[in-house]
Formats: structure tokens, sequence, C-alpha cells
């Protein structure tokens, strides 16, 4: 059996080491296929593997990085420059063929950054975006870009909305993913210059199901399951939509504390809630893929815990096994005249 | 010769032809860089020619044959 061979930054996130050891002794012993190098402080890492049992301790192996890239460094800076920190040497692994994809809940700027520094990007793609899955009531939407490119032009939103779609049709099973484009209204002749040119470019493009604008309160519901826009706007998006699903939850649970009555009703309805609300948790997904890059590269959140951990690294052996980076090159190369 | 090795380097990182890359190139103005894919660039240059080019030296790099000169500077 083929391994899939995943670079995991053990020192990356707000509770590294011990999730993300955790997160991977639990994909080692899901899937036989994956092996896991543990890039980080050995003595830390090997701290919390000896917690573990029961696990193939030859899928494991700790690669020494003494150094730890953290949010408030400047991303260009210290990927040039702190070649000892956990996130470079992960790069590396991948950059060098000794692994196949890095998983990372460390400093997302770094990431996105090495990413394309180091192990750069498929021939043909311009820019690679940042795409994680939201939750929406028909399940999950990828969201891309969200926030890997600034200032993207409308060659690179068409990009973007290709390698979308051949995520979710053979990662998530979506046949003939919706494209939305994101939008201040539904009609062709409405949003700013950006997306005014890149609307009549994917009305045009054949290998895609695209269905037009969409404006952002649609995206909870499910209105495409590959959004597309450009950066900015995505990062805004996808903060709003966290923020507002935080404070809306905050503001239920008062609701339900503020009278002995409402107090008896939360208990009654705590069960179906929780169920509803696990249909909701994006955890169960893994973190975000780096799309277009020679080699998958996946941000886990920042306060990643074990689960997240764990689907980010069997994301990559999907990827791996779908062939996601093939099918990207080959359809970026059949459409090469929108890529210059 | 090393203009020829960076321009293999531009050429795979831009996507370009490589009768668009002369030594009078400007990364930004010409070939239509960002500053990522300058970094880009440079790392693949260190990579390369096995050296290392300092922050400063970084910045001053405005065309190709200003890239050429550095590395020759570095080698030498």
């Amino acid at each position: 059996m083929e391994l899939v061979k995943v670079a995991l930054d053990a020192m990356g996130g707000d509770n590294a080491p011990g999730a993300i050891v955790h997160g991977a002794i639990e994909a080692v012993k899901a899937r036989e296929e994956l092996f896991v190098y543990l890039v980080g402080q050995t003595e830390a890492i090997k701290a919390e593997l000896n917690k573990y049992s029961g696990y193939d301790e030859k899928r494991v192996e700790i690669v020494e990085a003494p150094d730890i890239i953290t949010n408030d460094e400047a991303p260009v800076d210290a990927i040039r420059h702190k070649d000892n920190s956990s996130v470079v040497k992960a790069l590396y692994l991948v950059k060098n063929g000794q692994a196949d994809a890095i998983v990372s809940a460390g400093s997302t700027g770094a990431l996105l950054v090495g990413g394309q520094l180091i192990i750069g990007r498929i021939k043909g793609v311009r820019r690679s975006p940042l795409a994680p899955l939201i939750p929406t009531l028909d399940g999950v939407s990828l969201l891309l870009d969200c926030g890997a490119n600034v200032d993207a032009k409308a060659v690179d939103l068409v990009q973007f909305a290709k390698m979308g779609s051949i995520y979710m049709e053979n990662i998530m099973g979506v046949k003939n993913p919706k494209i939305g484009l994101v939008n201040i209204g539904v009609e062709e002749e409405k949003g700013n210059s950006l997306v005014k040119e890149t609307y009549p470019m994917l009305k045009n493009s054949n290998d895609i199901n695209f269905i037009g604008s969409v404006e952002s309160r649609e995206i909870p519901y499910g209105a495409a399951d590959v959004i597309v826009t450009e950066a900015f706007v995505g990062n805004v998006i996808i903060k709003l939509y966290e923020g507002v699903a935080g404070a809306l939850l905050k503001r239920v649970k008062e609701g339900f504390k503020s009278t002995p009555v409402s107090i008896m009703g939360a208990a009654l309805a705590k069960p179906a809630l929780k169920k509803t609300l696990k249909g909701f948790s994006i955890k169960e997904y893994g973190g975000a893929p780096m799309l277009g890059l020679k080699a998958l590269v996946v941000k886990s959140h920042g306060n990643s815990d074990y689960v997240e951990i764990k689907n980010s690294l069997i994301q990559c052996i999907d990827f791996k096994k779908q062939r996601i980076n093939e099918k990207i090159e080959e359809n970026i190369s059949a459409n090469s005249e929108v890529s210059k | 010769m090393e203009f020829e090795k960076i321009r293999d380097i531009i050429v795979e990182v831009l996507n370009v032809e490589p009768d668009q890359v002369s030594e009078d190139s400007k990364f930004i103005d010409d070939l239509g860089c960002d500053s990522l894919d300058v970094m880009q660039i440079i790392m693949g240059m260190e990579q390369e020619f096995g050296i290392k080019i300092s922050d400063e030296d970084a910045k001053a790099i405005v065309t190709v044959g200003d890239a050429v000169e550095k590395i020759q500077a570095a080698i030498n």
C-alpha cells in the first residue's frame, strides 16, 4: 500500500504540541495509509507521544525543528530567515519530496507565504487561494479566496472557480458543483469593476456550472457550492460569519437562562440543539486547503483541537488519492490562454 | 550563464516565455511581478546558486540585470 506522508507542524497553534500530537495519533490509528512527520521540538513532542499507545509507531517520525514562527512575525522575513522553524522545515520536507502535504495550525501568514515561496504554484496557476469549507443549511460550501492574495484579477477569480469546482466534486462528492460569484446584487450589471469583468468570463467557462452572482446573505442558505471572491471580501465574509454565529449563540444561551421556565425548556431542548449545532461544526472537515500549489498545504485553525488536526491529516489522503493537483494542472493547461 | 539560469527561474515562476525576459526587464513593471513573485524568484536564485542574498540587496533588485549582478558578486 502506498503511504501518504504528511509533514505536520507540531509547534503551530494555541494548543500545540498537545492537541497536534493527539490529532496525529488518532489519524494514524484511523487510516493505515497515513504516515506523519511530527516537525518541532523533539523533547516536547516525545513527552506528548509518551501519553499514547496502541498506534503504529513506524508511521510516526519526529523531525527536529527548534524554532517557532509566531503570529507577530513578518511572514516573508520569517520564512526567509528562520530555516530551523517547524513550519519551514515541514515545507522543505514537502518541497524535497519526502512528504506529500503539510498541515499547520500556526501563523497563517507564514504558511501562506511559505507555501507559495517554498513549494511553489502549479504551472499556469497565477495565484493560490485559501479555501475553507463553511457550514450552510445544505451542508458545506467552499469559500475562496479567503485571504491568501490581495489585488486578485478577473483571471485569478476564474481560476479559483475552476480549482474550487474540482475540489468540491472530487473531495466532497458534489456532482457538477454550483459556482457563485459574490456580489451586491444578482443582476449581471451589478458590482465593482472586478466583479463586472469576472462575471462574463465565468459565464463563458464551459467546464464549470456558473449560476451567477450570489449575495452574501444567501451564502448560509447554501446558495452555491463554491463561493468565489477576492481575498479581502472573502476574509470579511468568513470572520463576520464566525462572529455572527458566536454572538447569536451567546444571545440564545442568555435567553435560555433568563427565567426558571426557559431554563427548564433549555434542559428539554439541549439534546436536539446539540445535535443540530454539531452539523454546523467545521472541525469535522479539517482545515482549509490552499489550492493550486505543487503539493497540498492545509491551514488548520489556530485554536484547533485534536479532532480538527486529525481530519486535516485525513483530508491529505483524499487529496492525493483523488489526484486533485493533476486535475487542476490538466484544467489550467487546457485553459492556458486564461492563465496568461 | 547566470542570466540563462535566472531566466529559467523567472520563466518557471511567472509562466512567461523565455524571449519575454531580458537583462533590462523590470520585474514589476515589465514582467508583471508582485512582491511575492520577486521573493520567490530570489529564493529560487539562492537555491540554484547556493548563496544568500541579504534583505538590503533583495530590495535593490529592480531589473533582471540587477539580479545577475548580485549573483555574480555573491559567487565571486
